[in-house]
């Protein structure tokens, strides 16, 4: 990383700005570098290192204080991040901590955040799968939200390059509601996993049980090799952050490429505090930043500004950036900023177990988790008593058991020579909600944080749809797990908060008509035209799939049109 | 090159990382250093027959040379609530008449005890995870692969 003189406003000018490093900032900092922009990249937390900065990553199991058990007191400390399921003792040091960046639930929303270079992508899911129009469409056709501005075909070749970069594992399945991409090999379904697709669309023809598409690659091609990354070695511990790169993040992937070309300057520890707005130009003209460590407080200058924070972060940073023409947040002639956030309903699940196929098992790790069911609810027409549908994860695996009813002797043979037991199934849904104006994300008017930050407000809640499309989830499920010859079927309908899903979105959404919406079809503020939002917050719905693989695409498109216009002399 | 750094590496961390010994002088103290327990170092003694009468030496190592009791000392210490750390060491000054006995006759007192009791369930299940997660069990016995390197979803068994 260049050294920062700071003196001059001329040092701290560049061609452009982009805030945050995760997911979609380090494809928003990869495709502008590539263009020849002078780039700089502002990251609220600590520096993190593609190898160097995984302490965790070659551990075994025995390695860990206490297994990877977190211990009492931080879970009491922590009642927020601990429900998340990857906080252990391997990854803790990736998430931030409850008492560290507090805010406001006027409803219960627990959300987790990831403050380091590459934000959540080193914590991600990794699942791939490309909206289609049956999504896009949604909001026009079933009545809620804004039209989107955009439909499939915009976005269908921004899926392929994004695609084919960070290498994407999957069967070409043929399903226009799931469009086929740019895959290498995809991994397979067990047996138990293909027993059961075979059972659902034998009975039910409109739905499909596929392998899941995830960021792992499953053959590296020379693009992968050439970013110093190598074939997926199957160690499912992705959490720690992957010593072969073996999955996609900002830091195994775009950031060092957006490096190479000479044209990166990462700044971490830059928490934003808001974009500056010049009266005169009518534009945005840079970002205000406060030094995590030493509070100072620095002006950076661009012609073009991409806010990549994270979708809830992106709101609290654009509500923040207020001026005389913008007294209610940057850009916010439509008084919609903040509202219609919208996530994904991950509130049950279902677990069973199977007693056939106990010839076979299963060895080595599945990186992909195992099979997805996309939506098949409400797909061509409306035929349900709740809008939209779900998408279903489903896995298989064979389990192991050792008596320890015993003790001594017993118990120890026991323990060294586990059996195989029955299969276990299990499948959670992903349920699309409705973006809704009372979903709204506001600031505080009297508490900050300690940069001078406004606290967030948060006041986002599951409604009669939800609880509707819930009980049809598992209802479902249940009759499909039943025909299978699935046994000792448990639902499992925790109302678990909303935010642990980790896919809110909105806030920001785009839109055609710049009275209701924040962003028109290239993710350029209306009334801003030189700041763009290709996070999460600019999601006008959410659709039911994994929503990171859209936003490297609308990043990755953005960029492409942000340059095109810097060149007509737009900006 | 990237892959050079990622194995040597590996070398680096599995050197690493065994529970931390004190340095303490006073011989009464036991041997880990502990954030909110004060376990003697006759307690420790006295926890060693007990987790070596639930996971024996046989023709392998058993609890005691696996160190399993500094491991229930150090999840007691750390991963229980203050309610389950008091039952632990009540439970652990009942079974003081049990020191220099032999493991059969430990064996049978913990047969004796009701099933809900908080102390014998915890020291039973952290010797059993410390076991299971033990490096001796996950290299010698039931293998952990840390890098699998492959995935295969229909192996035949014979069962």
């Amino acid at each position: 990383m260049a050294y920062l003189n700071i003196d001059s406003q001329k040092d701290r000018t560049y061609d452009a700005i982009v805030i945050g490093s995760g997911i979609s900032g380090g494809w928003s900092a990869k495709e502008l570098c590539e263009k020849g922009l002078k780039t700089l990249v502002l990251e609220r937390g600590r520096d993190v290192k593609h190898i160097k900065d995984y302490p965790t990553t070659n551990m075994y199991p025995w390695e860990f204080e206490h297994r990877n058990e977190m211990p009492y007191q931080v879970k009491q400390d922590n009642p927020i991040v601990s429900k998340c399921y990857a906080f252990h003792e391997d990854a803790a040091h990736f998430f931030v901590k409850d008492n560290e960046h507090p805010y406001i639930q006027e409803k219960p929303f627990d959300w987790i955040r990831g403050y380091q270079v590459g934000g959540k992508s080193l914590l991600w899911a990794r699942q791939t799968q490309r909206w289609s129009d049956f999504d896009f469409e949604g909001p026009a056709r079933d009545g809620f939200a804004v039209d989107w501005p955009i439909r499939y075909a915009d976005l269908k070749p921004w899926y392929d390059h994004v695609e084919r970069f960070a290498g994407i594992a999957g069967d070409k399945d043929g399903l226009p509601e799931l469009p086929d991409g740019e895959f290498l090999p995809a991994y397979p379904l067990n047996v138990v996993e293909k027993y059961f697709k075979q059972s659902v669309e034998n009975k039910y023809p409109t739905r499909k049980v596929i392998s899941a598409r995830c960021a792992h690659i499953s053959k590296p091609q020379p693009i992968h090799i050439q970013q110093g990354r190598t074939q997926c070695q199957n160690r499912t511990l992705c959490q720690r952050g992957c010593p072969f790169g073996g999955y996609f993040s900002s830091n195994a992937s775009t950031l060092p490429w957006a490096a190479k070309t000479g044209n990166l300057t990462l700044r971490p520890n830059s928490v934003v505090h808001s974009i500056l707005y010049d009266e005169q130009k009518g534009k945005a003209v840079g970002v205000k930043v406060i030094d995590r460590n030493t509070k100072e407080e620095i002006d950076f200058y661009a012609k073009i500004i991409f806010v990549n924070a994270a979708a809830i972060n992106t709101n609290l940073i654009l509500l923040n950036s207020t001026s005389t023409r913008f007294p209610n947040g940057l850009g916010n002639d439509s008084e919609t900023l903040g509202k219609y956030v919208a996530f994904h309903n991950y509130s049950a699940r279902i677990y069973a177990e199977y007693e056939g196929l106990l010839d076979y098992t299963v060895e080595g790790r599945n990186p992909a988790g195992g099979a997805y069911i996309p939506r098949f609810r409400n797909l061509y027409k409306q035929e349900t008593n709740y809008l939209r549908g779900y998408a279903a994860g489903f896995g298989a695996y064979r389990s192991s058991y050792a008596d320890t009813s015993g003790l001594g002797e017993d118990l120890k043979k026991s323990l060294l020579n586990p059996k195989l037991g029955s299969w276990g199934v299990g499948s959670h849904m992903m349920g699309e909600t409705i973006p809704k104006a009372s979903n709204y994300v506001a600031l505080d008017k009297d508490k900050k944080d300690e940069w001078g930050i406004p606290l967030l407000k948060i006041s986002i809640d599951y409604d009669q749809n939800d609880e509707k499309m819930k009980k049809d989830y598992l209802d479902t499920l249940e009759e499909m797990f039943t025909e299978a010859g699935f046994t000792n079927i448990r639902r499992d309908d925790n109302w678990q908060a909303p935010g642990l899903d980790i896919h809110e979105m909105g806030g920001v959404r785009m839109g055609l008509d710049p009275k209701t919406s924040m962003l028109n079809k290239w993710n350029q503020l209306h009334a801003v035209p030189n700041v763009f939002v290709t996070d999460g917050a600019a999601m006008t719905s959410t659709s039911t799939q994994n929503p990171s693989l859209t936003y490297m695409a609308f990043s990755a498109r953005s960029v492409d049109y942000a340059i095109k216009e810097m060149k007509k002399g737009s900006f | 090159m990237k892959r050079r750094t990622a194995i040597k590496q590996l070398f680096i961390l599995a050197g690493g990382m065994v529970i931390a010994t004190s340095c303490t002088r006073d011989r009464k103290k036991s041997t880990i250093a502990l954030s909110n327990l004060d376990f003697s170092k006759e307690d420790e003694e006295l926890l060693a027959d007990l987790v070596e009468a639930i996971i024996p030496e046989t023709d392998s190592p058993g609890a005691r040379t696996l160190n399993l009791h500094l491991f229930v000392m150090k999840m007691v210490d750390d991963c229980h609530s203050p309610e389950d750390q008091k039952s632990f060491v009540e439970g652990l000054k009942k079974s003081k008449p049990l020191k220099g006995k032999s493991l059969g006759e430990i064996q049978t007192y913990f047969s004796t005890l009701p099933k809900e009791d908080t102390f014998f369930a915890i020291l039973k299940n952290r010797t059993i995870m410390g076991y299971q997660n033990s490096e001796y069990v996950m290299k010698n016995k039931v293998i952990y692969e840390l890098v699998p390197g492959r995935y295969d979803g229909a192996v035949k068994v014979n069962s």
